[in-house]
């Protein structure tokens, strides 16, 4: 909300700056976002008259003006503005002063004609960006006054950033009283009582009391809504961001502003018989004062006539029944309508209004027949007429009910953590409008004002008396020791570890956003629950990933066409396959693509393969030293023939494998190689056991054999495994060769065997025995041929 | 005699450019065939008289000589040392083999930082589903359908009662429903707004703090909370100051700002001319929320905090603009 201090000062007025007056406010919760003069700094400007304007000699476009300042003599002054006229009360820069755009005024001639001052527009004070004309005061103004003065300039507008539990700070009387408060002001009682003349009630009814607790209507009679709006209520409308309209309608929104109670002003020719407060029906419709029309939805509650809905209660009045300039009939209204219920209503619509605002978080049920009174004075004082009685529904059950609330002094300091003076605490209440009963020592009764809707449970008043004592004042406590050792597994891989592990082999972690796009899920993971927001931001933002591959593709691809070709990203976070919590799973994931290595003065450059990627995801699983194999698969991202699924137990934990063709060229990616392991199967060593070695030697024994090409590294070593030939430690397969040599279909594979007994040192017979034996398993098994 | 043997030996030795030269002259005079062993060989046939001092002066030439042979033998291996390390004289300032830099995100980086800060105090640290349900996201936390605190988060929905959480707060909730008082945890985690613009990533990352102990005051968390910032932005004297704000779920409630670390208070465009900048929310539990998972608000109380991870990430490193931590732009990742 914007408000201008000035106004703020009629109500109360501290002894300090505005600015002093704005810190005061944010540190008192009402946050002051911004606090701008309504004008720059200027000096020397004052009200001339212009005495005489006549066109200057020598050019067509300037005026010749002598201007009086109420000084011994008159001005000359040149001046270029289409609006110079004769009997024009201006603003004029006499020489020496000096204008906000740190210009200084001279005396100067312009086309051979002497000028001594200049008369200025609104942008060229600061006031607005327009230069249309020169700025036309009052006639009543008074002569060689000061413009500031004038024009009220010194004053400051603060925009107020209001917390959703302070409704009642959305009005000038709010904000004063919280500037009471904290100043220790009394806050000036008001009564506003306007001349009632007639007698004329319209009938008006409340079906729905609970929802509307107060209605107050008053006919107006015989006024004239085609003057203008005065300039001191234009002035106040304006510094508060509201737009002007009809003299009416500026007068309900000042009463909305000062006194924080939303009020509506229909037509009353346009009404149909009497009014009626109800849920609006089915089917009904109606049009709006922003044009906007609306089909409503039954638990909206309507202001009706005896024909259709003429207003959604408490957030827009109807087009139909609005006021115009030649509306001289008026029904002022001002109701107190249940926060519940029109809560949500505005937004419903798609609107937001300063009355919805308001209402929803709860406007005093005490000012309504004030504001009532408040507002219809101003109308017979701007736009003349006949106000008619007061006609009030009121259904007291349905108030809010203002509970007692009872708070002791231990509960304060026990949660604040340090005592408050009693008498202190019982001066606030009073500052605070809290009625309160003294229960017993350091204990109270208390009943909070109408009109503060937060202010319900002791935490409530804790607050208020914590702010109001100041929160930087609070003493600073240390938290006692908690003396819990937390349960932690040493064997536990934390993601850090995982993370290091990566970044230590070279990757970069990206962020990328949960949400990819459509196309992206069909590409990487069609085969997933696909999990669809309602509301996205983007198509591009549609769907939750399941696979952190989209985003690191994406990473991979826009840093590639900045030309970073070896591209090396990592990613934590989790993936969706649901919305339940057991559908949401954390994974690791990595791309690499480009060189191996970056182009270096040693050794050569290669491409990233396989291998590499599985590498990295070897150091991985290696963490948790749990038995993990891998196994060939397919995957819709993948490539055939170079992606496996890597296996814990009989439990698919993670890919391997290179971006399909197929996926390169749609994506317009390169090589590349993908994996993606979920955190959770990988995050759980076991604690070391220590197993003693042997102090005998070890002996190493090679065989080079050759096997179809369809037969794995892991057939063959699982297999010479199966044997579990004592003494045998270690399998190491050293070489794969296919080529010259090697008949089509074949490979060679090479293999270390190490040997070693925990009792004696093996003979060479002993060696060779064992080794012929694993010859002939393979044999058996694979047709393999000893080279 | 043996004086001429001592200075061709000294002359010898002294000419014998390598170990194998030298080796020749040691044979020459020292070995089995040697002119000294020759002497040796002839003292029988010397007096009694002559052969005592003879054998003296045969052996001390022995030693001396032994002596030149092993000075000489040293400088040849000090030559050839030299000559070896003049050899294999590499460019140190060459950069070393197949290294790359790998870096953690600097989102990453800044969360590590807030959760060393916490663990040291004894905080463990809890994380919670992204996709949450109503209950968790909103009315465990206070915050009934249609509270104007509603409209204030942008929800991103999947059904009427599933949400992307707004915010890390439904962790103090399933912390609560599993774990029984005394509770000190730290949430850290993403969380989406459905807004986008300079200022606003529909994605962000939060921390979230609770405490929950029969004695837990607002004091306490004052101080906590400014032992926190001045921890994290390594200051001792980093000026803080807490004003009264509104969360649906603590009561007293506070902001935190802290002295612009960009400016140092003096004013400047990321402060808005304040001098201050907000850092993070907090407050005491309200007893609504302790009602909701089955804790007596009159038995415990609670205290928490949250704060925005990219926005301490960007004033402990000058990032400028939030954007740039999810382009992943590797001239920006590789300066973390």
């Amino acid at each position: 909300m914007n408000i201008s201090t000035r106004w703020i000062r009629e109500w109360v007025n501290p002894d300090v700056s505005d600015s002093d007056l704005s810190e005061k406010l944010t540190m008192a919760g009402l946050e002051v976002d911004r606090i701008a003069p309504v004008a720059p700094p200027f000096e020397g400007l004052v009200v001339g008259h212009v005495v005489n304007c006549d066109k200057h000699p020598n050019a067509d476009k300037l005026s010749l003006c002598e201007i009086d300042i109420g000084a011994d003599s008159n001005l000359q002054i040149i001046c270029g503005a289409p609006n110079v006229r004769k009997d024009l009360k201006v603003v004029v820069a006499t020489v020496g002063s000096v204008l906000p755009s740190k210009l200084k005024i001279k005396r100067a001639k312009l086309r051979g004609v002497e000028s001594n001052g200049m008369l200025c527009s609104e942008s060229e004070i600061g006031l607005s960006e327009s230069h249309e004309g020169i700025i036309e005061l009052d006639m009543a103004s008074t002569l060689g006054q000061n413009i500031r003065s004038v024009l009220d300039l010194d004053d400051h507008i603060i925009e107020l950033d209001i917390t959703p539990n302070r409704g009642d700070c959305f009005s000038v009387l709010g904000v004063a009283r919280e500037v009471c408060v904290n100043y220790n002001l009394s806050m000036p009682s008001i009564n506003y009582k306007a001349e009632q003349k007639g007698t004329r009630l319209f009938s008006s009814k409340v079906t729905n009391p609970s929802e509307c607790a107060k209605y107050l209507t008053r006919v107006i009679e015989g006024v004239d809504n085609s003057v203008e709006t005065p300039k001191w209520m234009a002035q106040k409308l304006l510094r508060a961001s509201q737009q002007l309209h009809s003299p009416i309608v500026d007068i309900t929104n000042y009463v909305l502003l000062e006194l924080g109670q939303p009020m509506h002003a229909f037509d009353l020719k346009t009404i149909n018989g009497g009014i009626e407060v109800r849920s609006a029906l089915k089917g009904e419709t109606l049009e709006l004062l922003n044009g906007q029309t609306v089909s409503l939805t039954e638990k909206t509650l309507v202001i009706a006539d005896k024909k259709s809905a003429i207003a959604i209660a408490g957030v827009m009045g109807g087009m139909k029944t609005a006021t115009l300039e030649n509306s001289s009939e008026i029904l002022l209204e001002s109701a107190f309508f249940d926060q519940i219920s029109i809560a949500g209503i505005a937004r419903s619509y798609g609107l937001h209004t300063e009355a919805s605002l308001r209402f929803e978080r709860g406007v005093d049920f005490n000012i309504t027949r004030q504001a009532m009174e408040r507002a219809t004075e101003l109308v017979l004082e701007i736009c003349g007429g006949n106000a008619s009685v007061i006609n009030e529904c009121i259904d007291p059950q349905s108030l809010p009910a203002l509970e007692p609330i009872e708070i002791s002094n231990d509960k304060i300091s026990r949660v604040l953590g340090f005592d408050l003076e009693p008498s202190w605490i019982e001066s606030k209440f009073k500052f605070l409008e809290f009625e309160f009963t003294i229960n017993s020592t350091n204990s109270w009764t208390i009943k909070p004002p109408s009109f503060r809707f937060d202010i319900r449970i002791p935490a409530d008043i804790i607050e208020e008396l914590a702010r109001l004592y100041g929160y930087d004042k609070i003493p600073v406590q240390r938290l006692s020791i908690n003396a819990n050792i937390s349960k932690s597994s040493q064997a536990k891989i934390s993601s850090n570890d995982l993370s290091s592990s990566l970044v230590n082999r070279g990757y970069k972690e990206v962020i990328t956003y949960s949400f990819i796009s459509n196309e992206m899920h069909e590409l990487v993971d069609p085969n997933s629950t696909k999990i669809l927001l309602k509301n996205p931001i983007s198509d591009d933002m549609a769907v939750m990933r399941s696979s952190l591959w989209s985003g690191l593709i994406q990473s991979a691809k826009s840093n590639i066409r900045r030309g970073h070709n070896n591209a090396r990203f990592f990613e934590l976070g989790q993936c969706f396959t649901g919305t339940l919590v057991e559908d949401q799973v954390q994974k690791i994931a990595g791309i690499v693509c480009g060189n191996r290595h970056d182009s270096q003065w040693s050794g050569s450059e290669r491409e990233v393969d396989f291998f590499d990627a599985k590498s990295d995801v070897e150091a991985l699983l290696f963490l948790s030293k749990n038995e993990y194999t891998f196994e060939a698969a397919e995957h819709p991202a993948l490539q055939m023939g170079q992606t496996a699924k890597i296996i814990k137990g009989n439990k698919v934990i993670g890919w391997v494998g290179a971006l399909s063709p197929k996926l390169q060229k749609t994506l317009s990616m390169p090589n590349s190689f993908l994996f993606e392991i979920n955190q959770k199967e990988i995050e759980q060593g076991e604690i070391s056991c220590y197993e003693p070695f042997s102090s005998f030697q070890a002996s190493q024994r090679d065989i080079a054999i050759v096997v179809s090409k369809q037969i794995t590294a892991d057939q063959l070593i699982n297999s010479i495994r199966s044997l579990k030939q004592d003494d045998l430690v270690d399998i190491n397969l050293f070489d794969v060769y296919e080529g010259e040599h090697i008949d089509e279909g074949s490979k060679s594979i090479a293999l270390n065997l190490t040997y070693q007994s925990i009792e004696v040192t093996l003979t060479d017979e002993q060696l060779a025995e064992k080794v012929s034996k694993i010859v002939a398993h393979l044999e058996l098994k694979f047709s393999a041929k000893l080279r | 005699m043996i004086k001429k043997i001592i200075t061709d030996a000294k002359k010898a030795i002294a000419d014998a450019m390598d170990l194998k030269a030298l080796d020749d002259s040691r044979v020459l005079y020292l070995g089995k065939k040697g002119e000294l062993t020759d002497l040796l060989k002839g003292l029988g046939k010397l007096s009694k008289e002559e052969r005592p001092v003879m054998g003296e002066a045969i052996n001390e030439a022995k030693v001396q000589i032994q002596k030149l042979l092993d000075g000489r033998k040293s400088e040849l291996e000090d030559i050839a040392l030299t000559k070896r390390l003049l050899d294999e004289k590499i460019d140190v300032t060459l950069p070393g083999r197949n290294f790359e830099k790998g870096s953690l995100h600097p989102i990453t980086q800044t969360l590590n930082h807030i959760q060393d800060i916490f663990t040291k105090a004894g905080f463990e640290i809890e994380i919670g589903p992204e996709i949450e349900d109503d209950f968790h996201n909103f009315s465990a936390l206070n915050i009934p359908e249609h509270h104007p605190a509603r409209a204030m988060h942008d929800t991103f929905y999947f059904d009427s009662n599933t949400v992307l959480r707004t915010h890390t707060s439904p962790v103090q909730i399933r912390t609560l429903e599993r774990q029984k008082p005394p509770v000190r945890v730290i949430v850290p985690g993403k969380v989406y707004r459905n807004d986008s613009d300079v200022t606003h990533t529909p994605m962000f990352h939060q921390v979230e703090g609770l405490i929950v102990d029969k004695e837990a005051s607002f004091s306490q968390l004052k101080g906590l909370l400014i032992d926190f910032l001045r921890a994290y932005f390594e200051k001792d004297d980093l000026k803080v100051r807490f004003r009264p704000s509104y969360f649906p779920f603590t009561e007293p409630s506070a902001e935190a700002d802290i002295e612009c670390v960009i400016c140092g208070g003096e004013g400047c465009r990321v402060c808005k001319k304040s001098g201050w900048l907000e850092v993070l929310g907090c407050g005491v539990v309200h007893p609504n929320v302790l009602t909701a998972v089955n804790i007596d608000p009159n038995e415990f109380s609670g205290l928490a905090f949250g704060m925005g991870v990219e926005r301490l990430a960007m004033l402990r490193y000058s990032v400028n603009d939030l954007r740039l931590f999810f382009e992943n732009d590797v001239r920006f990742l590789n300066q973390f």
